[in-house]
């Protein structure tokens, strides 16, 4: 009898290790449900196209809140989802490219400047910024301003700002159409900053979503 | 007029409370999830090999071989095989400033370190800068008409390794510098760490830059 315990407690550990190994691309979840395994299936499928190609990609995924930059399936850096709320996930399985960068103030060249002029770094680019994609996709993301109250007046007078302006544009033109999905991220600020230095135009954003 | 007043107070206050309760990273709403179609036990089971069949063809696609990593936001370059860290080098990348084009205002240079994936192309040991228009602009001198006027020996230390496009992982005189964005895209390594990146690499080696 404990011959066949012990026998059984190698057989589960064996196929334990075996999962785990393969299983370290992308975690499925709860392996005895169906939801997420489907999920983390449709995920992997995407993935396997954009690790094909010779280029780096980013993986947002909303289940172990994080933003993975990668690329052939390599996890090159990770930044960690403090928060998050979105819209309309359901609209979100093929993955997205980013139209256009956050606006960087680059500095010109000025060989006449008697002084050394500074490099531009990480606290140059922006803590709080959007992100527009095709297909339709806004993510907006938003630095952590814990212990911050005018960075984080100043944080939700933007989120406000961008609903008022989709009000006016419905009021304007008298015309509702369903609004995009959106998915508003909160990181750290140096996160933020750094997420803003990585991407760029053109870039594909793959999107993995939680399942109930 | 007060009712207006109290219509817009109120509307204020509900946008107030939409918001607080947005930013306080309560449970989400069901709304927020997915719920696909339910899946009998033996769908379960194909589900469970298709997972494990595509997360295998996924790890075939990493590299097995050392391949070299460069992170431009905090200016280090690595030398990885699988999860290993062969080297962690201190270097300096794309300064992102611009320089117009002399004669067309439109047109400028954005120095930049290219973002994605690229391979080694070349490996030179001594080589040569062939310097491009632009070192002369930014310096505000004149662009010399012969090639021979373009050469520099010395400046990009004992190696090079070319990844296209005039980009090179290279030495550099001015190892103060390393650990901050300078450069015109190209990236600098003091003398050991560049020995090594050569070492290491070979024609081919993929270079992943984020």
């Amino acid at each position: 009898m404990t011959f066949l315990c012990a026998t059984f407690s190698v057989l589960l550990s064996l196929i334990s290790v075996s999962w785990a190994a393969e299983s370290e691309v992308i975690p499925p979840g709860d392996l005895a449900d169906s939801a997420s395994l489907q999920e983390a299936t449709r995920v992997l499928e995407e993935e396997i196209k954009l690790a094909a190609k010779p280029q780096t990609y980013v993986f947002i995924d909303l289940v172990t809140n994080a933003i993975l930059i990668k690329g052939r399936g390599v996890e090159l850096h990770r930044i960690p989802i403090e928060r998050w709320s979105g819209s309309d996930l359901s609209r979100l399985a093929a993955p997205r490219r980013l139209r256009e960068r956050p606006q960087v103030n680059r500095r010109k060249i000025d060989h006449t400047a008697v002084t050394e002029q500074d490099p531009i770094s990480l606290v140059d680019m922006p803590t709080t910024f959007t992100l527009k994609f095709a297909p339709l996709l806004t993510i907006l993301v938003l630095s952590n301003t814990d212990g911050n109250p005018w960075q984080w007046t100043l944080q939700q007078g933007r989120v406000w700002w961008s609903r008022l302006t989709a009000w006016g544009q419905i009021l304007r033109t008298g015309v509702m159409s369903p609004p995009p999905p959106s998915l508003n991220l909160t990181v750290s600020l140096d996160h933020a900053q750094s997420l803003a230095w990585t991407v760029t135009e053109g870039m594909p954003f793959l999107i993995r979503r939680p399942t109930p | 007029m007060k009712r207006v007043l109290l219509c817009v107070s109120v509307g204020l206050m509900g946008l107030f409370l939409v918001t607080l309760v947005q930013s306080s990273g309560l449970p989400l709403p069901k709304a927020l999830t997915v719920r696909p179609a339910t899946v009998d036990p033996v769908s379960l089971r194909t589900l469970q090999a298709r997972y494990k069949t595509l997360a295998k063809q996924l790890t075939q696609l990493m590299p097995t071989q050392p391949y070299i990593l460069v992170d431009t936001a905090r200016n280090h370059l690595y030398i990885k095989r699988q999860d290993q860290v062969m080297l962690d080098a201190l270097a300096s990348t794309g300064s992102g400033t611009i320089l117009d084009k002399p004669g067309d205002s439109k047109r400028q240079w954005i120095f930049d370190t290219p973002r994605g994936e690229f391979a080694v192309q070349s490996r030179l040991a001594n080589p040569v800068w062939v310097k491009p228009d632009w070192a002369f602009i930014e310096e505000g001198l004149a662009v010399p008409k012969s090639q021979a006027d373009r050469l520099e020996s010395g400046v990009l230390g004992e190696y090079a390794l070319g990844f296209g496009k005039g980009y090179f992982i290279h030495g550099t005189l001015y190892t103060r510098l390393l650990g901050k964005n300078v450069t015109h895209g190209c990236i600098r390594l003091n003398d050991d760490d560049l020995k090594s990146v050569y070492r290491l690499a070979k024609v081919g080696t993929p270079i992943m830059i984020f």
